[in-house]
Order: C-alpha cells, then sequence, then structure tokens
C-alpha cells in the first residue's frame, strides 16, 4: 500500500484529500506546516508528497519545502497542490516545472476534483 | 471526429444576423499623477507640431513682406493711398525670414529616440529654446518693421498683439508675460532711439506730421507708447487668463483620469485578490461535497445524496466562476511577463476541447461532429485552449437537447486558420448580438437554458482574440442556432496588419468595456 504525506495547513481540505485517498486504497498522513513535514520524511520516507504553495507565515513555503525534499530525496515524486493561480501572485504555472525553480513532479490546481487527484496519484505509481 | 463540417447554413427559415467582434480600441495614453504636474509644460508632439505651424505662419508673413515689398518698389500705386513703402527695407526683411525659417526647419529637434523619460525630456528642453530663438528673433524683426511703418505715427506697434496672444495660448502665463515684456522693451526701445534722435524716426506715411502734434512731440509719443502697452497688458491679461483657465481645465481632467485609471487598477488588483483568497475556502468545501457525492463517506441516506448533489452541482458553478474569473484577471494583468507564443496543432488543441465537452453533450444526447485539417498556428498554449473551451462549451450548453453541433478547423491560405463551431441552438438575437462580448452579459434565453452559465465565457474568447490579432464573426438567430468563426494567425506578425479602429468600432470597443 503506497504511503503518501499530504502537506497542507488547510486542515480541512487535507483531511478530505486524505480520506478520498484513503478510500483510494493509500495510507496517507497529514503534516500541516512545513517543519513538521521534514521532520515526517526524515523519520519514514513516503512514497510520494502532495504539497500546498502558500502557508501563513511564507507564501512560497511550498517552494522552499519542494527544494528542500529533492535535496535529501532527489527521486521522491511530489505532487502539487495549490490555490495559486496561474501568474497570480507568485507567477507560475504547471509550464514551469522546472527541476531548480519548481522540482515537482505534477501541479494540480485547486479546487481540485477529488476523482482525478486519485488518478494523478495513480500515474506518479506507473 | 465524425463527418465533415456542413459549412452551408442550418436549413431554419429565420434568417442570421452577423456581428464582428471589432478590434480593441486603442488604449488611451496613461498618465500617472505625478506626471499630469508635468502637463501644464507642453508635451514634445504638440510642442514640435507647434513648432511647424509657427513656421508656415512665419512663410506666410514673408510672403506679405515681399508683396508690400513689390508694392513699394511700384511707388506709383501706392501713392494715392498716402503710402511710401521703402522697398528694399522690406525686401531685406523678408530675405531675413526666409533665412532664418529655412534654419528653424533644418535645426528643429529630431524627435527622442525610444520612450526613455531622460531623452523626453532633453527633447522638450531643446524644442523650448527652439521656440525661444523664434519668439526674440521674430520680435526683432518685428520691431523693425514697426519703425519702418512708424513706431506711433500708425497702428504697426498692434501687430505685437499676435506675439502676446500666441504666447498666452501656448506658453505658460509667466513665460507669455515674459514675451509681452520683451516685446515691450523693443518697442519702447525703438521709440526712445527715435525720440532721442539716435535712429531717425521712419514711416510709411507720406505725411506723417498730420499724426503728430507740432507742439510737445515727446508727451505725444510717450501717451501713444503708453497707450500701446496699457492695450497690450490688457489683452495679455485676458488672453493668459483664458489660456490659464483651459490649461487648468485640461490638467484637472488629466488629474481625474489618472485618478480613475488608478482606481480602476485599484479595482481588478482587489477583485483579483478577493477571488483567490475565495478559493482556499472553497476548495475545501468542494473537496468535502466530491467526499459525499463520490461515496467517500460510505451510504448516505437518499435525502442527504439529493441535498449534497445540489451543493456539489452549486460547487462546479462556483468553481467555474472563479476561475474564469481569474482567467479574465490574467488576461488583463498588466506588467506581468507576456506567456510565451508558440507553434501549436489547432487540431489538437480543439479536440481537447471537444473531448471535454463529450461527457455533458452525450448526456444531452447531442452529438459533436468534429472535421480537423492538419493546420498549426501560433499562439499562446493556454490562451487557444481557453478561447476553444468556452466556444465548443458554449456551442453545447446552448444547444437543444439531442442537437448537433459542428466543429471544424482548416487552413484559410498562408496566412490564417479558421475555427468554426456551429449550433443549432437557441441563437442570440440581432439587437444582443453586440452585447454577447461584455462581462457577465447573459441574454435572457441564455440564462433561462443554461443556469450554470456565467457570463464570462465569451469575455475570455474577446480578450484572447485581442491578445492575438484574431477575428471572431458571430452568425446568429433564434431558432438558426449560432456559428463563430474565428480567424487565427498563422503568424504573430499579422496582427499587426490589422485594421484600425475605425470611429464605430472604437465607439463599440468602449461600450464593450475593452
Amino acid at each position: 500500500m503506497p504511503y503518501l504525506l499530504v502537506v497542507d495547513d488547510d486542515e480541512e481540505f487535507a483531511a478530505a484529500v486524505a480520506s478520498a485517498l484513503r478510500k483510494h486504497g493509500h495510507e496517507v498522513a497529514l503534516e500541516h506546516d512545513p517543519d513538521g513535514a521534514l521532520a515526517r520524511l526524515g523519520e519514514q520516507r513516503p512514497d510520494a508528497v502532495l504539497l500546498d504553495v502558500m502557508f501563513p507565515e511564507n507564501p512560497s513555503a511550498g517552494f522552499e519545502l519542494a527544494r528542500d525534499i529533492r535535496r535529501d530525496h532527489p527521486d521522491l515524486p511530489i505532487l502539487m497542490l495549490t490555490a495559486v493561480n496561474q501568474k497570480f501572485p507568485l507567477g507560475f504555472s504547471a509550464g514551469d516545472i522546472d527541476s531548480t525553480w519548481l522540482p515537482v513532479s505534477e501541479f494540480l490546481e485547486k479546487p481540485v476534483d477529488l476523482i482525478e487527484l486519485c488518478e494523478r496519484v495513480d500515474q506518479i505509481f506507473r | 471526429m465524425t463527418a465533415p463540417l456542413a459549412t452551408s447554413a442550418p436549413t431554419s427559415p429565420p434568417t442570421p444576423a452577423v456581428f464582428q467582434l471589432p478590434p480593441r480600441a486603442t488604449k488611451a495614453k496613461e498618465t500617472s499623477v505625478d506626471q499630469v504636474q508635468e502637463l501644464a509644460a507642453l508635451d514634445a508632439p504638440l510642442l514640435r507640431q507647434n513648432v511647424h505651424w509657427f513656421c508656415q505662419l512665419r512663410w506666410l508673413v514673408t510672403l506679405l513682406l515681399l508683396l508690400a515689398a513689390a508694392a513699394g518698389h511700384f511707388g506709383a500705386i501706392l501713392q494715392p493711398l498716402g503710402l511710401a513703402i521703402p522697398a528694399g527695407t522690406m525686401l531685406a526683411v523678408a530675405g531675413i525670414l526666409v533665412v532664418a525659417n529655412v534654419i528653424y526647419l533644418r535645426f528643429i529637434p529630431a524627435r527622442a529616440n525610444g520612450d526613455g523619460e531622460p531623452a523626453r525630456c532633453d527633447n522638450i528642453r531643446a524644442l523650448r529654446l527652439h521656440v525661444w530663438i523664434q519668439i526674440v528673433l521674430d520680435l526683432l524683426v518685428l520691431t523693425a518693421v514697426v519703425h519702418v511703418i512708424g513706431s506711433v505715427t500708425s497702428y504697426a506697434p498692434f501687430m505685437y498683439l499676435f506675439h502676446i496672444i500666441l504666447a498666452c495660448i501656448f506658453l505658460s502665463r509667466v513665460e507669455s508675460l515674459v514675451v509681452a515684456a520683451v516685446a515691450a522693451a523693443l518697442y519702447g526701445g525703438c521709440v526712445a532711439l527715435e525720440g532721442f534722435g539716435v535712429v531717425e524716426p521712419a514711416s510709411v506715411f507720406t505725411h506723417p506730421g498730420r499724426l503728430v502734434p507740432d507742439e510737445s512731440p515727446a508727451a505725444f509719443w510717450a501717451w501713444r507708447v503708453a497707450f500701446a502697452l496699457g492695450i497690450w497688458t490688457i489683452i495679455w491679461y485676458l488672453a493668459s487668463r483664458l489660456a490659464g483657465a483651459l490649461r487648468e481645465r485640461e490638467r484637472r481632467l488629466a488629474v481625474a483620469n489618472a485618478q480613475l485609471n488608478a482606481s480602476s487598477r485599484e479595482r481588478a488588483r482587489h477583485m483579483l485578490q478577493t477571488t483567490h483568497e475565495l478559493k482556499s475556502p472553497f476548495s475545501a468545501i468542494h473537496a468535502n461535497t466530491q467526499l459525499l457525492t463520490g461515496g467517500f463517506c460510505g451510504e448516505l441516506p437518499d435525502k442527504a445524496v439529493e441535498v449534497s448533489e445540489k451543493i456539489a452541482a452549486r460547487c462546479q458553478v462556483v468553481a467555474r466562476q472563479i476561475t474564469e474569473m481569474l482567467q479574465l484577471a490574467n488576461l488583463r494583468s498588466e506588467g506581468q511577463t507576456q506567456p510565451a507564443s508558440k507553434k501549436l496543432d489547432l487540431a489538437d488543441i480543439v479536440q481537447v476541447a471537444v473531448d471535454r465537452a463529450t461527457p455533458t453533450a452525450a448526456g444531452r444526447g447531442i452529438s459533436i461532429d468534429f472535421h480537423a485539417d492538419p493546420v498549426s498556428v501560433r499562439g499562446v498554449e493556454d490562451h487557444l485552449r481557453m478561447l476553444a473551451d468556452n466556444l465548443v462549451g458554449n456551442a453545447v450548453n446552448y444547444s437543444y437537447d439531442g442537437g448537433v453541433v459542428s466543429v471544424a478547423c482548416s487552413d484559410a491560405g498562408d496566412s490564417a486558420a479558421t475555427l468554426t463551431i456551429c449550433d443549432h441552438g437557441i441563437g442570440i438575437p440581432a439587437d444582443k448580438l453586440p452585447h454577447i462580448f461584455d462581462d457577465y452579459y447573459r441574454t435572457r434565453e441564455a440564462a433561462q437554458h443554461n443556469k450554470a452559465s456565467t457570463g464570462l465565457g465569451l469575455a475570455i474568447v474577446r480578450d484572447v482574440a485581442w491578445a492575438a490579432g484574431m477575428d471572431v464573426r458571430v452568425e446568429s438567430g433564434p431558432g438558426w442556432g449560432t456559428r463563430f468563426t474565428v480567424t487565427i494567425p498563422k503568424d504573430r506578425q499579422h496582427s499587426a496588419l490589422r485594421p484600425k479602429p475605425t470611429a464605430e468600432s472604437h465607439t463599440y470597443a468602449v461600450s464593450a468595456r475593452g
């Protein structure tokens, strides 16, 4: 059973995503801040990370966390979930995914279709 | 992909009205509130235009002087009028003006290269210097002419008024006062030189003695000069005040315009921020609703399923509305890096839009006929996808159940490709066609037929078309259906060849909040 780590400051959204992924057959852990996520990554390496971009203390904490994760776990798939719209306010889109600036595997814009999310996660493990 | 698109009009009897999306209205130059303070000084293009106009006016004056010289040469013509014009002097003055004018025209400061602020300022400074040289030289020449005609024995001094009034119109109040003072000094100096006998008084009148009394001529001259200067002062005061009031009104309008632009930008930014802020909590609502409707929470009572499906349906509408508002805001956002345009396969993009609309269409028994010729266009992929999604989605949404939507893309020659989307749905009344690209505009019929419509889809189509230089033609009529024909340039350079907005389309585009 794939083990997923969902990192999102919105607890309700993260819980809903976790419910859908669990129902879909995944084991899911939740973290609501980047430091907690890094600590948990150190304890047990997940098979993939679902990561939000903006956190209350730092609007680009998701990017920084993605880079930190990539540094220690270069092969770990990261699926970025964000309410940040293309070009606003940080200015990126799925087309900007690259190994240095936005080192993620997939990009999905909120509001997320949970069925599509499950399919994307399946694609990662294919 | 099925049968080719039937390009002939649907056979229903009503005739469709045709509407062409007008080009984007040329955006008025925006001025910041700070820059407005600088508007009292003339803008470089306007100043340059005036410099040219002064030179043309000078040619006219030269012609008059040449005529006067000719008349003076043939003295007999003027004799009955009591005039004797010194032809040589007039010819010399005309010659000076010709030489000066040629030099002025040769050395008008060229347009500043680029839009850089320092270059523009240097340019304005050079132009102003040019104007002042012209003014001073003209006043010197005029003083010579006044002396020749008769500085106190004629009405020639009133010719200075032309200069004073022009200065009031084109220069600031202080500068026009300087022009008036220079004119007064030159005229006063001329009269004084004549009065003290340094220069022999001249006159074109053969009997000037009639105007000058034999007793106390100095007092008469002083009175004449004072009278003339008094009149000049009054004229300067009136003209400069009037011109100042007009300039002040223009400045206030520019300030108001700048404030409006700033507040409009602030409103757009605020709307974008608010929409974005709404997106996060909405994502949680949306995700939880999907948990209920997607069976992630186990079996629900029928009533709960019904309620959660209603919530889910509304969530879909809000999600679409938020996405479209952000898409539109992004299309209109300024100061951001323009997305890269690249070579795109139009058929691929339209195929994705058709695939996306197919589940909804199938649910209502609507079939989509898609015929695609292989054709490449140049554009921004996201934008073209938005355009295709909206037009194909609309064709399905506004079709009747069981209808047919025809979609085709084809090569339209060397420079363009054509995308045609045709439905046989509710259609648009002719009087409403010009408004369909407005933000949030929905016809009553459309709102009744498709309650989930946001009214932003065609506004997105319009903005994409404007950004990429596409032409959009709409044929529609109730009972006939709607056909959109989009002409997409194969190369961005072709968009630069589009005709300038006509007066009619400009007016329309403004009303379309372009």
